[in-house]
């Protein structure tokens, strides 16, 4: 059991705020211009690096470094041969089958954008079937379980998981209420509902980290 | 412990059966049935791509505040809903036997075209009976 990202948006779509913890499968930076600023640090496009695959880890998409992953010749052949542009070796390198596939290689402001899409379509969706106000509340599959938490102004807390784990909208609700509340809408140095800006700020990310890392389903 | 409704979904995302049980839920109009299965259809394969881990499969319960969608995909991409009550947990095993008919009772009728709307007496008995056991 654990858990594996939470995503904040805001009522204008936007996402405004992103953390991860234990998952396997990052996206890649976003794209320049797709994230606002001050959402994650992790995930913002690096416009001031010289080679993105230096610094972001190995481009596994790209032909050569697949290449070089899977041979290892190049590697040991000829050691005046300049190696900045070949990746360090990582314990936890993906098998190279996998590695081309299209499905790994979503940017971070796509992906936003798809669980934004999907949770609001099953708002929808659920509350056309109830008929009423009814809210929705999770979906599982086999290897996630994402759980939704909307606030009266419009904020969507959304949170993935293992797909064990119980019903997790009362965490949301308290990061909604505890850190939240106290670093973000207290804090006259956050814009907020400004369409420009994300809320990452240093005292809400630690709050949230630990409040995550103390909660019995993380492990 | 209450079912309310019944989806076929074919592969290509049209709903080619539908039933309603009891009134826990409200009755739609069959074009807002239409509607809100191609819904399904297209959140299912995004929430596949979505994985934090490795490849997952699509959706398999949806959940609102008083009732879940539980999903059954066929490896042919037909895709079999039951609407239930948070509390029903013999979803699965319902709609393990409502394919189980559909395979008999539709799938062996020489008079349907696959992937249009089922229009077989035997299927409908079968759910019926499937339903009030």
């Amino acid at each position: 059991m654990t858990i594996y990202s939470l995503y904040i948006y805001d009522r204008h779509c936007n996402c405004i705020y992103y953390q991860d913890w234990h998952r396997t499968k990052r996206p890649r930076t976003a794209v320049e211009g797709g994230l606002l600023p001050a959402v994650s640090a992790a995930v913002y496009p690096k416009a001031d690096e010289p080679a993105p695959d230096a610094a972001a880890g190995p481009d596994w998409r790209h032909p050569r470094n697949t290449l070089n992953s899977a041979t290892g010749v190049v590697v040991a052949v000829n050691d005046d041969a300049p190696r900045s542009p070949l990746p360090p070796p990582r314990a936890s390198s993906p098998p190279p089958a996998q590695a081309p596939s299209p499905s790994a290689a979503l940017t971070f402001d796509e992906e936003a954008k798809l669980v934004y899409g999907v949770v609001l379509s099953l708002r929808n969706l659920v509350r056309k079937l109830s008929g009423r106000d009814e809210q929705f509340v999770n979906y599982t599959t086999s290897t996630y379980k994402l759980h939704l938490y909307e606030t009266m102004s419009g904020y969507k807390f959304v949170m993935l998981s293992d797909p064990k784990a119980d019903s997790l909208r009362f965490v949301l609700r308290q990061i909604y209420a505890g850190p939240f509340l106290e670093y973000v809408v207290r804090n006259p140095l956050v814009p907020m509902d400004s369409r420009e800006q994300g809320i990452d700020n240093e005292f809400f990310r630690l709050s949230t980290d630990r409040m995550i890392r103390g909660l019995t389903v993380f492990e | 412990m209450a079912i309310w409704g019944l989806w076929v979904i074919n592969k290509a995302g049209g709903l080619v059966y539908q039933r309603s049980f009891g009134d826990g839920l409200p009755h739609l109009t069959s074009n807002e049935y239409l509607v809100l299965a191609g819904t399904l259809h297209g959140i299912h394969a995004i929430t596949a791509r979505l994985s934090p881990t490795g490849t997952s499969s699509g959706a398999n319960v949806i959940s609102g505040e008083t009732f879940k969608i539980t999903i059954l995909l066929t490896p042919t991409g037909t895709k079999f809903v039951l609407l239930t009550s948070l509390a029903e947990n013999t979803a699965d095993t319902v709609l393990q036997k409502v394919y189980e008919a559909y395979a008999d009772a539709v799938m062996k009728n020489p008079f349907h075209t696959p992937e249009m709307p089922i229009r077989t007496e035997g299927f409908d008995s079968r759910i019926t009976t499937i339903m009030s056991s």
